[in-house]
């Protein structure tokens, strides 16, 4: 794939440019993180290694609660969107109106947190009213609360900002899954489950874990529609945000955004570790396969 | 093994149940993969749709209520909201336009010269600071950017500052640099999804008859790649328009865009406001992807999953 | 085959569409149990399709599916008495030989050492024996398909759908496996349906064969009738190398029919067919049954001549073509076997006869 009558020198340059784009975005990041870390805080012109401010976080029984409550999120957000992307991508290939399916699961990627948390927000106290009112006109109470702002308000959101992106991540892993397999395993007696179960989804496993990770940080990283949607409670993020706009860049902020920062790196590293480590097995494999076995 | 009268027909399935019939492939099954559509419908295309309905609405006290007037959009339009929404559209265009001039190029140097195995650990490179709260990363730009931050120590540490740069941060410009750092990958995946589904092959034609880089460039790269370039630009441009929190953090006091004249509408319980501007968003998102869908096609992107 | 022998599959009716295309139509015939059946017919012509229908895997649009005399049309595959083996890359490339073959068995939760032995006995069948371990992707294309076949059998089943099993060996292999699969077929005795549009295929492993072509069943009979006196002008086309003439009824008697070629008068052996003067009609003549003598040289009685041009000759190998052309045009071709008095007599462009015995022309009606 190298151009041969190219310098060398040509080649190093543009890695060393590509590289430089990584630097410029990771930098900042990691500034931060140094920051969190220093006693003096940001500015200061000595740098001395602690880990009060991280402390003071960890101390604070409102952030805790709010870590908890992130948690609960992004947990229920996992249990619902990644068996949704798995029955979308199903629904994907045996439709045959592919264009408008994929644009409706797609579209949410195009509409802004703001512009989408505000319809949300607004749809969902028109749909508690109407169950209210519903209730009130047949005289039960069984409506109420229906759809009041809350966890499941905050729920449905996070699950129309991830779904997007785990139906991709799945379809991709699907698109190398032969359906051979699956009508070779209802021809040996399999139920559509079961075939599904013993055949295809070990197949297709790392696209499912790798879009439970990018689930996960998704969720963990979402602030502004979770803000708009959650009601009565608040999430790390929902924390960090009321922190940066009320108090400024205080200590407390660096140490937040570094505990942010360091658990989406820690999941997104244990992924990218993991795939790295099993492309190289399959690599081998396929060197194997390069080789093939004489049939004794 | 020799066939025997006896076993024929041994392993026939029992005959369909009547939870068969209700469970079985004919039944509920059958629906259960209907379930994204029906939440997709009703959770997102529902709310999306019934903004414009909202958006004529009466505006009460504390919420609003049914009716027909175009008060909100009278309010948008002759107030210094509609100017905003025109400024932070320039911005974003910018933003798309820095984006595609840092991005792209990186893009076709993976797919064209970074051998297949190693393409999307490349790739990977550039998920890492997307997997990073896009709060964090914006805010992080405060510190980098700010009257004591790295740049202008680093700068002034070199000798090629002697006073700190305080315009960037607190201005539109600092806004365009947030957009850019926040959306940028996304230029690059788009950029390098569209290339990776055209043919080695078409690379070896051209080298074959001798095309020339500026040439290959216009000619080849960029019209395979327009449908890829253009979903990964609508993007960066809607979000750069709606994400309320860069013109938070970083624009200055006047700094808004379309995402943060929404909130502030809906802070202010001005509901009807906040679904007018979210229709315009949406308005102007529609148009956008029609343009788009009728100069490139965009159902191109879907060929690598189809 | 005894005179009554038991239906096995029994297609009535059957067609299937997508949307306005029409993938078969209205197809209808039965396979007697314990035979070997193909489907032969060109790609896109509706066999797989048809295959597929039987086995459950597609839901017909119209028509009923009956195997053993019960109707199974909206039966899931798993819920039919029918086994299925594919193209290529069926196998479950995460589970080992061992594996692929127990797994339809342990579905129905048969004791495992149960398993085991019903598993080394077909293995052993499909001549894997040891290759228990082996990972599928370590094992060669035909080795592969071996292995499906064992899966599918290990069931025991009693009708087995081989949708193109052999389109992905090489030739020598494909053949190799042709006969490897019609002994299987005789010591187990079930009914095997095995599509393919390889003639060769077809005709080496089937005791009778249907040809389905654009959505269509053209012709069924036994593997022989099929190649030797097809009654469908398609048939003739697709199966051999057969030379199609056309012409225009002159003359009809009860054993004959005489056709004029515009440029020669033939006559036809009628075979019942109802044809009235002034209609057009076609026959076929196998390539290997044509003759081409100088001008005027005497074939014999019971042969039919007609004048022709030499055009050149092919070598094939195994035979030599050569090509003549007709007065009207058409191209026909006759077939020797190589060394076997297949020396050029002719250069391109001599005037020559062509014959053939009169009692092997078959007339097609359609």
């Amino acid at each position: 794939m190298y151009d041969d009558f190219a310098s060398p020198w040509n080649i190093r340059l543009k890695w060393a440019y590509l590289l430089a784009v990584v630097f410029a975005l990771l930098m900042p990041v990691f500034y931060t993180i140094g920051i969190s870390f220093n006693q003096h805080g940001f500015g200061a012109r000595i740098y001395e290694f602690t880990f009060d401010w991280y402390r003071v976080v960890l101390g604070d029984t409102l952030l805790v609660v709010s870590l908890k409550w992130t948690l609960y999120l992004a947990l229920a957000t996992i249990a619902a969107t990644i068996p949704m992307a798995l029955l979308s991508a199903k629904f994907y290939k045996r439709t045959r109106r592919k264009v408008g399916f994929v644009a409706l699961m797609l579209s949410p990627l195009f509409v802004p947190a703001d512009i989408m948390g505000s319809s949300l927000l607004v749809f969902f106290k028109n749909l508690a009213r109407g169950f209210a009112w519903l209730g009130d006109a047949l005289g039960v109470s069984w409506f109420d609360g229906w759809f009041d702002l809350g966890f499941l308000t905050a729920v449905i959101g996070q699950v129309i900002y991830t779904h997007p992106y785990a139906f991709i991540v799945i379809l991709i892993t699907m698109s190398r899954y032969r359906v051979q397999q699956t009508e070779a395993a209802r021809a040996c007696g399999a139920t559509a489950w079961q075939a599904f179960w013993h055949v295809e989804f070990p197949q297709i496993r790392v696209g499912v874990f790798s879009s439970c990770a990018f689930v996960t940080i998704l969720s963990f990283n979402e602030a502004v529609r979770t803000a708009l949607l959650k009601g009565g409670f608040d999430t790390f993020s929902n924390m960090l945000v009321a922190q940066m706009l009320n108090i400024g860049m205080s200590g407390e902020s660096y140490a937040m955004a570094g505990i942010m920062s360091i658990v989406s790196m820690l999941v997104i590293g244990t992924v990218i570790v993991y795939t790295l480590v099993r492309a190289e097995r399959l690599e081998r494999r396929a060197r194997a396969m390069a080789e093939p076995v004489m049939s004794s | 093994m020799s066939p025997s009268p006896a076993r024929r027909g041994r392993e026939l399935p029992a005959p369909p149940a009547r939870w068969r019939q209700l469970f079985g492939e004919n039944g509920i099954q059958r629906w259960v993969f209907y379930i994204p559509v029906v939440f997709f419908v009703l959770f997102f295309a529902a709310p999306m749709t019934l903004t414009v309905v909202w958006s004529v609405f009466e505006r009460t006290q504390f919420w609003m209520e049914p009716g027909f007037t175009l008060f909100a959009y009278d309010n948008f339009f002759t107030s210094a909201r509609a100017e905003n929404y025109l400024y932070s559209m320039l911005h974003a265009a910018a933003s798309v336009l820095i984006s595609f001039v840092i991005g792209f190029p990186i893009a076709v140097f993976i797919r064209r010269r970074v051998t297949r195995a190693a393409q999307h650990r490349v790739i990977l490179l550039f998920i890492l600071p997307f997997m990073i709260s896009e709060l964090v990363r914006v805010f992080a730009m405060r510190p980098v950017l700010g009257r004591n931050g790295v740049v202008n120590s680093v700068l002034m540490d070199l000798g090629i500052l002697s006073e700190p740069i305080t315009s960037i941060l607190y201005s539109p410009l600092g806004v365009i640099i947030g957009d850019v750092m926040s959306f940028l990958p996304f230029m690059i995946f788009a950029g390098f999804l569209a290339l990776e589904a055209v043919q080695n092959y078409v690379f070896e034609v051209c080298d074959d008859l001798g095309t020339g880089r500026v040439r290959l460039f216009t000619d080849i790269v960029l019209p395979l790649a327009a449908p890829g370039i253009f979903a990964g630009s609508v993007f960066i441009f809607v979000n750069s328009m709606g994400v309320a929190l860069v013109p938070t953090l970083l624009g200055g006091p006047g700094a808004v865009n379309a995402g943060l004249i929404a909130n502030q509408a809906i802070v202010a319980l001005d509901f009807p406001l906040a679904m007018a501007i979210s229709t315009i968003m949406i308005f102007t998102l529609v148009l956008l992807l029609y343009i788009g869908h009728r100069l490139f096609d965009l159902t191109k992107i879907l060929e690598p999953i189809s | 085959m005894t005179e009554s022998a038991a239906i096995a599959v029994e297609v009535v009716e059957l067609g299937k569409n997508y949307g306005a295309v029409t993938a078969l139509k209205s197809v209808s015939f039965s396979i007697e149990s314990g035979q070997y059946y193909a489907l032969l017919g060109p790609s896109g012509g509706g066999k797989t399709t048809l295959l597929r229908l039987i086995g459950g895997f597609l839901r017909p649009s119209a028509g009923h599916v009956y195997l053993h005399g019960r109707d199974v049309s909206h039966l899931p595959p798993n819920r039919r008495p029918t086994s299925m083996v594919f193209q290529n890359y069926a196998l479950f490339p995460h589970m080992t030989v061992e594996r692929n073959v127990a797994y339809g068995l342990k579905l129905i939760k048969v004791p495992p050492g149960d398993i085991r032995d019903r598993v080394d006995r077909m293995l052993s069948m499909v001549g894997l024996e040891g290759y228990n371990r082996r990972m599928p992707h370590e094992l060669s294309g035909g080795q592969q398909q071996r292995v499906q076949l064992a899966r599918s059998l290990v069931l025991e089943r009693d009708i087995l759908l081989l949708d193109e099993p052999l389109a992905s060996l090489d030739a020598k292999l494909r053949k190799e496996m042709c006969l490897e699969l019609k002994r299987i077929q005789e010591k187990v005795g079930i009914t095997f349906i095995h599509v393919t549009h390889n003639q060769e295929e077809a005709l080496t492993v089937a005791d009778r064969i249907a040809i389905i072509a654009d959505g269509e069943l053209v012709e069924e009979g036994t593997a022989r009738d099929v190649y030797e006196t097809p009654n469908k002008r398609f048939t003739a086309e697709f199966i051999g190398d057969n030379n199609v003439l056309e012409g225009t009824v002159s003359h009809t008697s009860d054993t004959r029919v005489a056709l004029d070629l515009d440029f020669a008068k033939v006559e036809i052996p009628a075979r019942g067919a109802a044809l009235s003067t002034g209609e057009r009609a076609a026959f076929s003549i196998r390539s290997e049954l044509l003759r081409i003598t100088g001008r005027g040289e005497d074939m014999g009685a019971s042969w039919q001549v007609v004048p022709a041009s030499y055009v050149e000759d092919v070598y094939l190998g195994l035979t030599v073509s050569h090509l003549v052309r007709l007065p009207d045009g058409t191209e026909a071709v006759a077939r020797v076997m190589s060394g076997d008095g297949d020396e050029n007599r002719f250069e391109p462009g001599q005037e020559v006869a062509v014959g053939w015995p009169t009692d092997r022309a078959r007339l097609h009606i359609a």
